[in-house]
């Protein structure tokens, strides 16, 4: 009975949908930053 | 040995004791940094023939050195009482010796550099050379950290053995491996110094392997930059869910991105010098993947944020994709700070992987850039998450609460600091990529029409600057009312309970054997052969220079 209550509470915290958007946002942002960066590289070369 | 609440009276002096430093460091060091924004303006100079290296060296040394070293070990000191029971009086004996071999070498340094005998910058690279006592003044603070961190860990090693079979408390756990950290890579900088600059600086020796002792120092240089950066993940991970309300995500993930941070932040240190001559190539493409592996646990880290926000908002109610970061308490400043923190702990990462890339580094190596990350990295991330800790942690230890107003104003210095960083951080990051170079004072390099479109940037810094340093007073008014004034009352020092939702943290986690010998064959794969090839091929090396 306390398993399935935990369970469930468990269950309803465990929706990480914004961290996953959120995590992909950051991971966009490194991307981003890194290729602006080569390109002025490859510009100057 | 208990573990209680509060820190231990005695305990809380020592910790207090570090603190004060390191906000003395925080004035002196700050007003270097607004007069050397000011010079590099060109619409001002520095009075008395005062030279603009030995403001620029008080300025790295006082804040990169002294604030973060002693506000760490502080800090660290009250987060092992805490959480791992009350000091002995030997441990507490020893960590005073630890303060005052620091303090006294603190001011042995100021002294040296503030006579104009040591404008060396804060990373003394040969062949510039220094008044010795400026080395042996390093030395004693080296030496004193090393006392605090073998203080640090008898205590542990106490509290295992009155707990076998148990999983010491996180926050104990963090410390000993950031002082375990610090004490490994801090022998390189204690070699370099010992061996080559002391001796060289006495006049024993005429001339220094200057590769040697640049690779000695980076050995030292980069993990130092971790030093500095897991206390505030400690923070992070271990007091903000409890500020906030809510739980840690994972006691595993946080030990295991700090065993990472141990294994990967050393032999990292050729990506400061992927311009140098002397290395082959193929040990900094080494160095790199390795640096590389080191971002995986601060991505790790940025996960378990994101999900113990999520986490709590969610049990507040919040719905929608983003609708968790409403229910953050916004109006904390033991919050705020940190999360600003963190927010420009993400340009900053992003600026991290573009120096640590062999091709991108030909771009912004020492360039200004290179300043700007570090202030974003250091001066923001860092430094806003000790603020925000410094805002419990000194009202706990002094016995005293912080009030509305107080709390209002940190909110304020937060948003200040912000501004100023993102002026000054912002325009040193564009300069860079135009070329402006760093640890240089106002130049326009004989009109160069490439130099004068760096001024511009440069005001930007001044007006940058002048905000941060109004931020630096701001806190210098908080620290001193929550140390002296503030109204006398018990504030909690806060510790994150575990989520029940997470998975038991293994013991293997904390078998040290197998941590220190991985985190020592790392360095001896990536450092023993370019290091042999450095002695053996060394050149007839260099005389000592005072170019200032």
């Amino acid at each position: 009975m306390a398993n399935e209550k935990i369970k469930g509470k468990a269950t309803e915290n465990s929706n990480l949908k914004g961290t996953l958007a959120s995590v992909f946002l950051l991971g966009f942002f490194l991307i981003f930053t890194w290729v602006s960066v080569y390109f002025l590289f490859l510009e100057r070369l | 040995m208990n573990e209680t609440l509060k820190v231990d009276r005695r305990d809380a002096k020592l910790a207090l004791a570090h603190i004060y430093v390191a906000f003395i460091a925080l004035a002196l060091g700050g007003l270097a940094g607004l007069l050397q924004t000011l010079v590099r303006s060109g619409k001002f100079t520095l009075p008395a023939n005062i030279s603009y290296y030995t403001i620029l060296t008080t300025h790295g040394v006082l804040l990169g050195l002294v604030l973060t070293t002693f506000f760490i070990i502080g800090f660290q000191f009250a987060a092992v009482s805490r959480t791992a029971g009350t000091f002995s009086d030997r441990v507490r004996f020893w960590g005073w010796i630890g303060f005052w071999l620091m303090t006294i070498g603190t001011a042995m340094t100021a002294f040296f550099i503030l006579i104009g005998e040591a404008s060396v910058l804060y990373t003394f690279y040969a062949p510039l050379q220094a008044h010795p006592g400026f080395y042996l003044g390093l030395t004693l603070v080296v030496v004193g950290s090393w006392i605090s961190g073998f203080a640090i860990f008898a205590h542990y090693a106490r509290w295992k053995k009155e707990h076998p079979s148990q999983v010491s408390p996180l926050l104990t756990f963090m410390a000993v491996v950031n002082m375990v950290l610090w004490l490994v890579c801090s022998l390189g900088v204690a070699a370099t110094v010992l061996i080559q600059l002391l001796p060289w600086s006495l006049g024993l020796v005429d001339r220094i392997n200057v590769l040697v002792s640049r690779t000695l120092f980076w050995y030292f240089g980069h993990p130092l930059v971790y030093f500095w950066l897991l206390p505030a993940y400690m923070i992070w991970y271990a007091i903000i869910p409890k500020i906030i309300g809510g739980k840690i995500f994972s006691d595993s993930l946080a030990r295991l991105s700090f065993i990472l941070f141990l294994f990967f932040s050393i032999p990292v240190g050729f990506h400061h010098q992927l311009m140098e001559p002397g290395v082959e190539p193929f040990w900094k493409y080494v160095q790199v993947v390795l640096t590389f592996m080191v971002a995986i646990p601060s991505l790790m880290t940025a996960f378990a944020m994101f999900a113990t926000f999520e986490m709590y908002g969610r049990s507040k109610g919040a719905t929608g994709l983003f609708g968790w970061l409403r229910k953050l308490p916004w109006g904390d400043a033991r919050f705020f700070a940190p999360f600003v923190g963190m927010l420009f702990f993400i340009p900053a990462g992003a600026g991290g992987l573009v120096n640590a890339s062999h091709q991108l580094n030909q771009v912004v190596h020492n360039t200004i850039w290179v300043t700007g990350h570090f202030h974003l990295t250091l001066a923001t991330t860092v430094v806003l998450t000790f603020f925000g800790a410094a805002y419990w942690l000194i009202p706990h230890l002094s016995g005293r609460v912080m009030t509305k107003a107080m709390n209002r104003l940190a909110i304020i210095q937060t948003i200040v600091w912000a501004i100023g960083m993102a002026f000054m951080s912002g325009s040193m990051h564009f300069a860079g990529l135009l070329g402006a170079p760093r640890r240089s004072a106002f130049s326009t390099y004989g009109n160069s029409p490439q130099a004068l479109e760096w001024i511009p940037y440069q005001i930007a810094q001044a007006v940058g600057g002048t905000i941060l340093f109004i931020g630096i007073i701001l806190v210098l008014v908080i620290v001193t009312n929550l140390a002296f004034f503030a109204p006398k009352g018990e504030t909690e020092f806060p510790v994150g309970e575990v989520a029940e939702t997470a998975e038991r943290t293994p013991l293997a986690m904390e078998n040290w054997k197998l941590l220190i010998s991985i985190t020592v064959a790392l360095i001896l794969i990536a450092y023993t052969i370019p290091f042999i090839d450095m002695i053996q091929n060394a050149p007839p090396g260099s005389k000592g220079y005072k170019l200032w």
